[in-house]
């Protein structure tokens, strides 16, 4: 028992001795020109993307440590916020960030909802704002706003690209659409039918089922019965391994082509959990771990985490670089965020998702599309590999 | 008419998991009187041990009993400690409690088990298909539906036809007389809890392998093990297990014809099976004095 050593008296001394430490090490400091930029990360550590979140912290990370902790000459901090995947618990964080840690830069967000739930609060207040997942098409259109850059892509993107690579390569009609039933589904499904079908193709039955389906067997016996030539498929991370387990319980997995938006099939997210029903499906996506662009950054992420990336962790990383090469741009004062943006904006950021240019309409990066097929890696497992590349697809923007 | 054949046995490997959860929950939510939301959390804990004594390269078919056991030990620890000192207390103390726990358990799982969806590496035996009527039906379901069916009846055979179970029900009829009898309550109680957390735990080990494992999971079993216990009726085997098929039935059939509205339809024809039995599918005779 020696905790008596310890008096209440002794912690409010040695608190008051803080502060005062403190309150006279911050101008000292500020005059050095060394205070640090403050970068935030917005993620969801808890609730249903986790594990997104968890990969996305480890991207950035990385490339801040690779950054030497610096970006421009200045010392760099992150801040974590757990956004749980609500939109409430967001807002309330983003203006914690703002009005009392003030934060340089804000980043992340995986979910739409999210991003649409915040876009307000940052817009008014000027803050320079990175959303590194949320592809909601309103954000590059609608409601996109001079200080919100989208490293990322739109939900428009990737079904556009998936619907040119269907029709020319798979088939031109008989073909099934399934999809969660929510915004990020209803947009993804949407879009790639409308392109579908302007290309010349007929799309077959559309079914939609409630986010979070325990159960896709009665679907999939549907699917069966049904014989279609395709199944363009989109389900975000759990739904997405149950989906690809039971095509493979019930055979279907050779049988019918699945394709879809890159999160269908993302490398960290959904295939080591579904290990081989992932094999043959085709998904476009703006990050593949086989593009070359993505190379070095796959190397090193392998030996941090002993895992291959997937979107959430390549696209914090890029959102780090694309950030990092803004702040170079102005020598670390990172006030001046009209000449930032400048930067961004007049020439393109290489980045792990390949080059980055962005669209002065909407701030939306104009990005290369990878074709991934999976198939068996070097080490056997199924891998996203490069079939082909859409170069610099860029978004209708703000008239669409 | 292959087609709704394997729909059926779809529904049926469904109303199963539903149904061992279900009856888990019942034992102690209706026959106890103590509600106990951390269900969610042992089927969890049931998936991953599961998950992890096979991917261990251990016997898969220890998988189950093992994850039975696990479950049924953290049964065990709680009930010991803090469960012990709340049956007598009212639900909403109970419910705070075990609200509290699950939020806790979801955060050691998360932790210990990381964040990713993991599913059970199921083994080459039940990998296979089986033709019915000339269209594939995993195996894996068909192991699913029979042993659920044999625990079911070895369940009801224990609570409906043997003095231990016969003792359970009259703890909760009066638990005063059984006292005066000789019998420790308490003890029967501890069984109760053990069995209902082990029962938990099997279902999750059998569902990993339809439903993976993932952070979240836990809730959305609970609320459908709630559904189940409600509809069927407190305190009902007969009841739980009847509205078990009903809602797998219900749900895989609404997905087969209407997949846009499988959720309203499921819940909504359960609701309106509450609105016409208020007090359940089947309700309890309970003795008068």
């Amino acid at each position: 028992m020696t905790s008596t050593s310890i008096t209440r008296r002794h912690l409010l001394a040695a608190t008051a001795a803080s502060a005062l430490g403190l309150g006279l090490m911050r101008p000292v400091r500020a005059a050095g020109g060394t205070t640090p930029i403050k970068i935030a990360l917005v993620t969801s550590l808890s609730g249903p993307f986790a594990a997104l979140g968890e990969s996305m912290r480890a991207g950035l990370e990385l490339l801040i440590a690779e950054s030497g902790r610096q970006m421009g000459g200045r010392p760099v901090t992150l801040l974590v916020e757990d956004d749980q995947g609500k939109p409430d618990e967001a807002v309330r964080k983003v203006r914690k960030l703002l009005s009392q840690d003030k934060v340089d830069v804000l980043c992340g967000v995986i979910s739409a909802a999210v991003a649409l739930a915040i876009r307000d609060i940052v817009a008014d207040a000027k803050a320079l704002t990175f959303i590194s997942i949320a592809a909601a098409n309103g954000l590059a259109r609608e409601a996109a706003s001079p200080y919100i850059f989208r490293p990322t892509k739109t939900s428009w993107m990737l079904g556009h690209t998936g619907a040119l690579w269907t029709y020319d390569k798979i088939a031109k009609e008989g073909g099934i659409t399934l999809g969660s039933d929510y915004a990020a589904g209803r947009e993804y499904v949407g879009d790639f039918i409308n392109t579908y079908r302007q290309q010349g193709g007929k799309v077959g039955q559309q079914l939609w089922t409630p986010l979070g389906t325990a159960d896709f067997a009665p679907i999939v016996m549907n699917l069966a019965a049904a014989a279609p030539s395709f199944v363009y498929a989109f389900f975000p991370g759990a739904d997405a391994v149950r989906f690809l387990q039971q095509m493979r319980d019930f055979k279907l997995q050779d049988k019918i082509r699945v394709i879809g938006p890159g999160a269908l099939f993302d490398q960290e997210d959904v295939l080591p959990a579904a290990g081989d029903a992932g094999l043959g499906g085709v998904n476009t996506y703006h990050q593949s771990p086989g593009a070359p662009a993505s190379a070095a950054f796959a190397a090193a992420y392998l030996k941090a985490r002993n895992r291959i990336p997937g979107e959430a962790s390549t696209s914090a990383y890029a959102t780090g670089q694309v950030i990092r090469a803004g702040i170079e741009a102005v020598a670390g004062d990172i006030a001046q965020k009209d000449k930032l943006k400048e930067r961004l904006l007049s020439a393109p950021v290489s980045t792990a998702l390949g080059p980055m240019r962005f669209d002065a309409r909407n701030n939306q990066a104009i990005l290369d599309i990878y074709v991934n097929e999976v198939r068996r890696g070097a080490d056997g497992k199924p891998f996203n590999t490069v079939v082909h590349t859409y170069p610099a697809i860029q978004d209708p923007g703000p008239k669409a | 008419m292959s087609y709704y054949l394997v729909q059926t046995l779809n529904a049926l490997s469904f109303s199963v998991l539903l149904m061992l959860t279900g009856l888990g929950l019942s034992l102690v939510l209706s026959l106890m009187n103590f509600v106990n939301l951390t269900h969610g959390s042992f089927f969890l804990l049931g998936g991953y041990v599961a998950i992890h004594w096979i991917g261990a390269g251990a016997p898969w078919w220890m998988a189950f009993p093992a994850a039975f056991v696990i479950a049924g030990a953290v049964g065990l620890v709680l009930d010991r400690f803090p469960f012990g000192r709340f049956y007598p207390r009212t639900h909403l103390m109970q419910v705070l409690l075990t609200y509290g726990l699950s939020v806790i358990f979801a955060d050691l799982m998360r932790w210990g088990f990381g964040a990713d969806t993991v599913s059970l590496p199921t083994p080459e035996l039940l990998r296979g298909v089986v033709f019915v009527a000339g269209l594939p039906f995993p195996i894996y379901r068909l192991f699913i539906i029979a042993t659920g069916g044999v625990l079911a009846l070895g369940l009801w055979y224990a609570i409906d036809r043997t003095l231990w179970g016969a003792a359970i029900r009259a703890c909760v009829i009066d638990r005063g007389i059984v006292e005066t009898l000789g019998l420790n309550t308490r003890r029967i109680f501890t069984v109760g809890v053990v069995l209902a957390a082990g029962l938990g735990g099997l279902g999750g080990a059998l569902g990993s392998g339809m439903l993976s494992a993932y952070p979240g999971l836990d809730e959305e079993v609970l609320l459908l093990a709630l559904l189940v216990v409600v509809v069927g009726g407190l305190g009902s085997f007969g009841g739980t297990v009847l509205s078990a098929l009903l809602l797998g039935f219900v749900t895989t059939f609404s997905r087969v014809w209407l997949p846009e509205f499988a959720n309203f339809l499921s819940l909504g024809i359960m609701a309106a099976v509450l609105v016409m039995w208020p007090s359940g599918l089947v309700v309890r005779k309970m003795r008068q004095v």
